[in-house]
């Protein structure tokens, strides 16, 4: 098929093209950017919170009256807790991984009011930790039983050891460094100095969004702050029969407190991405409506002008012109006007990305994304233009010698 | 003439319904993914309090750590520390003003069988109610001689009542929360702030508390608190009066100032109180008070989400692509009526006239699209509900405001989707034979 | 009534230049009835549009009703046509969507006449052409010669002084032509000046008087001699 004579022809009938490829370069602008929006969610939902999500769920303990001895109910909760059947391992803590609550402090490697410290999401557990929660110990020692003391809610002091995750390490003492972290010192509060005794593979804070969600610290304390959570890890498949159970045994084994806030840590990271998985299956709604809407368009006018040149058709096939001619003519026509279109549209694509980098902080998307949207949209555009074209191709030549 | 062209303008829609339909339904698509994106904006920057938000004011204290910038850079913190706090509210000269924070106590309800359960509180006072206007069913505020006798009192919820005391009228009856025994002097009627202004720090889009107790009884018995807290340095020893003296900042302070006299005075005072304050060696940065109106600080706090922005965006793109359809569709469908344009035209219609008629049509197009769009919304914003749960409830009504833009929207849409194709049409010359092609 | 000077139309495109008037003139009194002929390409529907105000002309005067026309704006033209000028098209050119009442109605919307005075002009043009009982028909339901008296009911509804007829006849079988022909006899009766344009020497002969037209100009020889030739051509 010569692409001139239709080139030509095209030219002297510009506004219906023109459109046409308006269209096809804001749907490539819009699609691509939403792509890129969706990748970056994917990925950021992708990163793993480095426990065993599975098996793992949560209730808390608020204790409302004066009779209510919070040291006490700790140490049974957490002693029936570690022995009911198919629990695995279970322990107290402040916060949950993913949840959006949580306590953040900053770690200095120097002490001094005017050092800046590395921002880090604070938990405070046992001697059980990497068991309850499935966490590997990449270098140093974890706390042992006799490591863990007891915090007050005003308490404002730190104990004298903790361990952290491979990032925070990484963020004090260098990338490559992270190793030599073990047994150095470390200062909390600007001044306080704490030892890193261990080094854990990945956990992450209890918020995604924030850029530092791997920088965790543990910190051996079970704390006394009126309300309490559990962490219970359940053996494989027992998780959801033993969660009614836990929350039974809990309530029943103390009057002076109630237990609210079961869930599991799958729905935690429902919950906590809900947003961002939300945003992708708007955005893949959006792009797939806007590429129906666009093949609606090139189907009206490409139908638009096959009735308009029904007679030029006719002639052409009594001019000899095969039924794959005339298909192949309307074929060809709209890979022209498309392929223009995808050329505006990767200009358009580049500007809005650039304008959205630029306003919303978004990531910079990915340039293989530029010529593979080109090429669904051509591909589409002549989905879109396959029937109107098989109709062109059906038009008798008779229709060439009738008037009118 | 104006009939006229309806009437012309319908029998042409009608002459080629599925044309029609298509051109309705390529605006409607348009302007329903618009008008449910905007929407969720709308709701998001909606005006909390419209009839005073003027009149109401954030009060920020720079009271930060020289060193460190804070979550806000070096802006000056969102709350402030108990010590600024009280002092602000013994001294400042503002018309009202309330300091608040929030909490959750546990609430035990009457008879054995019932299970105690938690219940959202603000801790705050007397001024709070009338400052932020809260509707009574029954009773009302607390009067201000509890905040400094510390008298256990409460305002319930509207459904905090209906679930402690059946809806009824409960007003001097008793409910327990954390072992203390509150005397009920009101219940609000049904209260929604969206967003909720007098505490973005917790959750813009959060709902109302379900109980508000005085803020000093809250303080005196310690009572958990529940929002979020920041320190830039740890309180000066264990317990929570050195909690209470400390920098840290967990309190939301609201002032009403009635004109530009009273708020000038009270930022005056504010700046006399924090160069007190340096003297004694506090507030380490240079003076910076911030004292916002509701819709500065909702501004201030970028309470519309970024996402909801970006979505708004490609919203409108898509409304572009729709309306690119339409100019085509619309060409036409105008194109195919060239016989009839030339016919009119020779009998003496002028190119305004014609020009009238096309943009009448393209208008009745137009409010199709919209009724179509309005329709579209609704179901977009249910998707949405659907999508994205609990986090959105308080965001996704469709009020008339948003129904009258949607049809607004989708006509002057139309319109100028039909700006060109009908200067083509008006274009078309009279004439006295009809040519074929 | 209709005087033309030295009327020129040129069509230019990038190559070509076609003459489709040359110096044409022409006067036509008040109440006449002319008929003009000449062959396919002679120029007739040139004339036609210049006289209609469907088309600006090259050069030359053009005055109708004693006023100078040559270089009304887009929108005095319209009022000119819609006022003065009532057109009888060969394919009736009604407008497919309207029924016979909105057809007829369509140069009074424009003109800006109420409704009561529509109402009323309208139905008398229809009764005059036979056709009152048909206002609410659909063109498509109704024959080809009574599609024609619906067009001539619109070209007459605003009173024209001057009626512009382009082969009235041209798309009806003859026993329709005749009565069609009858009717724009007894419209000019009643005073109307009336332009027709046709090939067929017969219908021109009904004329008052008849003017050929031969490359665009006009043939000034014996016009009853030119239609006798083609008649026998």
């Amino acid at each position: 098929m010569q692409f001139g004579p239709i080139w030509r022809a095209l030219m002297r009938n510009k506004t219906g093209a023109i459109l046409i490829a308006l269209q096809v370069a804001v749907t490539m602008a819009i699609m691509v950017n939403a792509i890129s929006i969706i990748q970056t969610r994917a990925e950021a939902m992708a990163r793993p919170s480095g426990i065993d999500e599975p098996n793992i769920f949560y209730i808390s303990s608020i204790g409302f009256n004066d009779a209510f001895n919070e040291r006490v109910a700790v140490e049974e909760d957490l002693a029936a807790l570690r022995a009911m059947p198919g629990v695995v391992d279970a322990l107290q803590t402040n916060s949950v991984p993913l949840s959006g609550g949580g306590w953040s402090m900053g770690l200095q490697t120097e002490p001094g009011d005017d050092m800046d410290g590395v921002g880090v999401a604070v938990y405070f557990v046992d001697d059980h930790a990497l068991d309850t929660y499935d966490l590997e110990l990449v270098a140093g020692e974890f706390f042992s039983p006799t490591d863990i003391e007891w915090r007050e809610g005003s308490s404002s002091t730190w104990p004298d050891r903790t361990v952290i995750t491979v990032a925070m390490a990484e963020a004090l003492f260098g990338e490559d460094e992270w190793r030599s972290g073990v047994g150095k010192t470390v200062y909390i509060n600007n001044n306080e100095p704490m030892t890193v005794t261990g080094i854990i593979d990945r956990m992450q804070a209890a918020w995604n969004g924030w850029d530092g969600v791997e920088r965790t610290m543990l910190v051996p304390q079970r704390t006394l702050f009126g309300s309490s959570r559990y962490i219970i890890r359940a053996e494989p498949g027992l998780r959801d029969e033993l969660m009614p159970q836990v929350e039974e045994m809990l309530a029943q084994s103390n009057k002076d407190r109630i237990v609210r806030g079961l869930r599991t840590m799958e729905e935690t990271r429902e919950r906590s991405y809900r947003g961002d998985a939300s945003m992708i299956k708007l955005l893949m709604f959006t792009i797939g409506l806007l590429l129906l809407i666009t093949a609606l368009g090139i189907v009206g006018l490409a139908s638009f002008s096959v009735s308009r040149r029904t007679k030029q058709i006719g002639t052409r096939r009594a001019l000899g012109a095969t039924r794959a001619d005339i298909a192949g003519y309307f074929m060809s026509e709209n890979l022209l006007i498309s392929g223009m279109g995808v050329l505006l549209g990767a200009a358009l694509t580049v500007g809005l990305n650039m304008w959205m980098v630029d306003a919303f902080d978004l990531d910079r998307m990915e340039v293989w994304l530029v010529p593979a949207a080109m090429g669904v949209l051509l591909v589409v555009g002549q989905l879109a233009v396959f029937g109107p074209a098989r109709r062109a191709s059906s038009v008798p030549p008779a229709v060439a010698t009738r008037t009118v | 003439m104006f009939n006229y062209y309806l009437k012309l303008g319908w029998l042409s829609l009608r002459a080629n319904p599925l044309l029609s339909l298509l051109m309705v339904a390529a605006i409607g698509v348009g302007i329903g993914a618009c008008m449910t994106i905007l929407t969720v904006n709308y709701t998001m920057s909606g005006n909390p309090i419209p009839h005073k938000s003027d009149q109401l004011y954030h009060v920020q204290l720079d009271s930060w750590d020289a060193n460190d910038p804070g979550e806000d850079g070096y802006n000056p913190p969102d709350q402030v520390t108990y010590n600024d706090a009280m002092a602000l509210m013994n001294g400042a000269p503002g018309f009202r003003q309330v300091a608040s924070n929030r909490s959750g106590l546990v609430l035990e309800p009457e008879g054995d069988d019932e299970r105690p359960f938690s219940v959202d509180v603000r801790n705050t006072w007397a001024d709070f109610f009338p400052m932020f206007d809260t509707p009574f069913l029954y009773g009302s505020g607390w009067d201000d001689t509890a905040d400094t006798t510390r008298e256990p009192v409460v305002v319930l919820s509207r459904e905090l009542n209906e679930r402690v005391f059946g809806g009824e009228d409960s007003v001097g009856r008793t409910v327990r929360m954390n072992g203390l025994n509150f005397r009920v002097v009101g219940v609000l009627d049904e209260w929604m702030v969206v967003p909720k202004f007098y505490d973005v720090t917790n959750g813009p889009f959060n709902e109302t508390e379900e109980a508000f107790i005085p803020f000093n009884l809250a303080v005196d018995q310690e009572l958990p608190r529940n929002g979020n807290t920041n320190c830039w340095k740890p309180p000066e020893g264990d317990g929570f009066e050195a909690f209470k003296n400390s920098e840290c900042v967990w309190i939301q302070f609201w002032a009403e100032l009635r004109d530009e006299q009273e708020k000038a005075a009270f930022s005056n005072w504010l700046d006399a109180y924090v160069a007190e304050q340096k003297e004694l060696g506090r507030f380490p940065r240079p003076l910076n008070n911030r004292v916002l109106a509701v819709m500065e600080w909702m501004e201030d706090r970028q309470v519309v989400e970024d996402d909801a922005q970006v979505m708004l965006g490609l919203s409108f793109l898509f409304l572009v692509v729709c309306l690119l359809n339409t100019i085509g569709l619309l060409l036409a469908k105008f194109m195919r009526k060239t016989g009839d344009i030339s016919v009119r035209r020779a009998l003496g219609a002028r190119r305004s006239d014609l020009f009238r008629q096309h943009m009448v049509e393209a208008g009745l197009i137009g409010l199709g699209g919209g009724v179509l769009g309005i329709a579209l919304t609704w179901l977009g914003l249910r998707g949405i509900e659907v999508l994205f749960g609990e986090f959105v409830e308080n965001l996704v009504g469709l009020d008339w405001v948003m129904m009258l833009t949607a049809v607004g929207l989708a006509i002057v849409s139309a319109l100028v989707a039909g700006l060109y194709p009908t200067w083509r049409a008006t274009r078309i010359m009279p004439a006295s034979q009809l040519k074929a092609q | 009534m209709l005087s033309m000077q030295n009327i020129s139309m040129v069509y230019r495109t990038d190559t070509v230049e076609t003459h489709a008037l040359r110096q044409f003139n022409l006067d036509v009194g008040e109440g006449e009835f002319v008929a003009i002929t000449g062959p396919s390409g002679s120029g007739k529907t040139t004339f036609l549009n210049i006289a209609g105000l469907l088309e600006k002309f090259t050069s030359g005067r053009y005055e109708l009703d004693g006023k100078d026309v040559s270089s009304l704006s887009d929108a005095a033209t319209s009022r000119v046509r819609n006022e003065k000028i009532g057109f009888v098209f060969q394919g009736f050119n009604l407008i497919p969507d309207l029924n016979v009442f909105d057809n007829v109605d369509v140069p009074l919307r424009y003109r800006g006449f109420n409704g009561a005075e529509r109402k009323q002009r309208i139905e008398r043009v229809l009764d005059m052409v036979g056709l009152a009982s048909r206002q609410k028909h659909l063109p498509a339901q109704l024959s080809g010669g009574q599609q024609q008296r619906v067009a001539i009911a619109r070209a007459l509804a605003g009173e024209p002084r001057f009626l512009l007829a382009d082969e009235p006849t041209g798309n009806l079988d003859s026993q329709m032509a005749m009565s069609i022909m009858e009717l724009i006899q007894e419209i000019n009766r009643g005073g109307t000046t009336i332009i027709m344009v046709t090939h067929d020497p017969t219908l021109a002969n009904l004329a008052g008087r008849n003017v050929h037209i031969r490359d665009g100009r006009v043939s000034d020889s014996d016009a009853d001699t030119q239609l006798a030739e083609v008649a026998v051509g």
